[in-house]
């Protein structure tokens, strides 16, 4: 069947439409469309139906399914929207979390470099040396996390991403390393850093659990909803961002300082966002009724608050 | 309704401080006085007007209002910026000095405190004397005219003279370690102003060209030619 494709403004895509099987999947369309607009490869792509009356978008093509399975027929229009360029989620994820180690150990290492203007640098704490560990143990954890643990449902993101949270990961690194490592740093006592970040470590390690059971939810290829059940995720939605948070909170107290607790106010933010969005989507689905099950009450981020 | 009724009021009143303020300049040229003599006179109203359209982002934060809550906030940001933390701590430089633009034989056009109270308090009198009206029902075609029309020549009119302020206040800035934390002490943190300033110039980058664009825009929405429905 041959499927006409219109840019949003109502002009033809591709002059002639896009000749696929009849049984033919929205990938192979995909994969079709990429062969004669080779600008476009799939995951740039968004191929949707014309909106039905009180729509205002129409509902969007999904690259698992059958064109069958949304009505399609030889002579149907679809609207084409480019995504803008792509990139993969490992990609990204590898380099927002692989740029803070260096960025963090920098200031620890070189300090002359970042401190020009103290003649003499002042040998380092145990307290700053401690938290370069668990620094550095923290996103190492991520990036091993990004291989061996995470699945994600969709492949790529916008490439403007990248440049997005890499600033925000390597600009807080700085900035909580700068202090910690400054000449002038007053280190709390050593046994706080050691029990704070010993009990940070704890956090990390329930963190990664938590990673495995949300990674394990659902068969591979699946993209469908699972309540999350088990260790802590029977008591919290998010039990993941808890676990984080609390590891951010005790590295705040082991080495006192307050730039690293306005990262963690950012980082608790936009976690709390996301977690009450999963949180009321779940809610939604799962609402007991025609035999779906009731999501249990939970707390959603970060008990006894929310 | 009621807030209907309020918008009314609040608008009228931020007009009417701002005619006060724009009254305040005008007399003090016409007078041929000094902008530190200005200063003198102007610097209660302004801070009332001024510190007062914070109350704008908390209009379009709750809806009462339909402009973009980010668009409101960076424009009462910088404004709040050049008010309080360049004019109020720094007065001395920025209420006497200027940049000249342009020299002519009995005249010279230049930026400095009166430049900016002009575009400021022109603008906002066009401004909120629009709102009010659009609120009770009844904004004459001028008036929608002029709010979407004088912001092409004052806003960079403004912008300019915004960071004129910026130029003058900086060396004291920097100089007198203006509202700066130094290490060390207890929360291991410091803070240096003087580099915020930057940050906040810095800002004007993207900002400007946003907000000159998105009035442009709107321009276009409510004064260009109805636009034909699509098939």
């Amino acid at each position: 069947m041959k499927l006409v494709i219109q840019s949003r403004s109502g002009r033809e895509v591709v002059p002639g439409g896009v000749q696929v099987d009849d049984g033919a999947t929205v990938r192979d369309l995909m994969q079709a469309f990429h062969k004669l607009r080779p600008k476009y490869y799939p995951s740039r792509q968004r191929f949707s139906l014309a909106p039905k009356a009180g729509e205002k978008r129409g509902v969007a093509l999904v690259p698992g399914k059958k064109l069958s399975d949304f009505d399609l027929r030889d002579g149907s229009v679809l609207t084409f929207k480019d995504l803008g360029p792509q990139i993969g989620y490992q990609t990204v994820f590898f380099w927002e979390y692989f740029g803070p180690l260096l960025v963090y150990a920098a200031f620890y290492l070189f300090p002359e470099v970042f401190y020009p203007s103290f003649k003499s640098i002042p040998t380092k704490s145990p307290v700053q040396t401690l938290a370069l560990a668990y620094w550095s143990f923290h996103y190492a954890k991520r990036v091993a996390e990004t291989y061996l643990v995470h699945r994600f449902s969709h492949g790529t993101m916008p490439l403007f991403n990248l440049f997005k949270n890499c600033s925000y990961y390597w600009g807080f690194a700085a900035y909580v390393s700068y202090f910690v490592n400054h000449p002038l740093y007053t280190a709390p006592s050593v046994q706080r850093a050691q029990i704070a970040l010993g009990l940070a470590v704890v956090c990390q390690l329930s963190n990664f659990w938590c990673h495995r059971i949300l990674a394990n939810l659902r068969p591979p290829g699946s993209t469908e909803y699972k309540i999350p059940r088990g260790f802590l995720f029977n008591y919290i939605t998010c039990a993941n961002y808890t676990m984080e948070t609390w590891g951010w909170i005790l590295f705040g107290v082991a080495t006192q300082t307050l730039s690293a607790f306005l990262f963690i106010l950012a980082g608790f933010t936009q976690m709390s966002l996301w977690a009450l969005a999963k949180h009321r989507r779940l809610r939604k689905l799962f609402d007991g009724k025609d035999g779906r099950p009731k999501y249990p009450r939970r707390w959603v981020i970060f008990p006894p608050f929310i | 309704m009621a807030g209907s009724k309020y918008l009314i009021l609040y608008n009228l009143a931020a007009g009417t401080s701002w005619a006060y303020i724009f009254a305040l300049t005008v007399n003090a040229i016409y007078q041929g006085q000094t902008t530190q003599e200005l200063w003198k006179d102007v610097e209660l109203p302004l801070k009332a007007a001024q510190t007062a359209a914070v109350l704008e982002v908390f209009h379009s934060a709750f809806g009462l209002v339909r402009s973009p809550v980010m668009t409101t906030l960076m424009q009462i940001t910088s404004r709040i910026w050049v008010v309080w933390g360049l004019l109020h701590p720094v007065p001395g430089p920025t209420t006497s000095g200027s940049i000249p633009l342009l020299k002519l034989p009995n005249f010279t056009l230049k930026l400095d405190l009166f430049s900016l109270l002009l575009a400021w308090s022109i603008t906002e009198i066009i401004r909120y004397s629009f709102y009010a009206l659009k609120e009770a029902g009844r904004a004459p075609y001028f008036l929608l005219w002029l709010r979407y029309t004088t912001f092409i020549v004052l806003y960079p009119l403004g912008v300019a003279s915004e960071l004129t302020m910026a130029y003058l206040a900086m060396p004291t800035v920097k100089k007198s370690h203006l509202w700066n934390i130094s290490m060390p002490n207890a929360v291991n943190f410091s803070f240096d102003y003087y580099y915020l300033c930057w940050l906040a110039i810095a800002g004007y980058v993207p900002g400007l060209p946003q907000l000159y664009l998105y009035m442009f825009a709107q321009r276009k929405k409510l004064l260009g030619p109805p636009k034909a429905k699509r098939q």
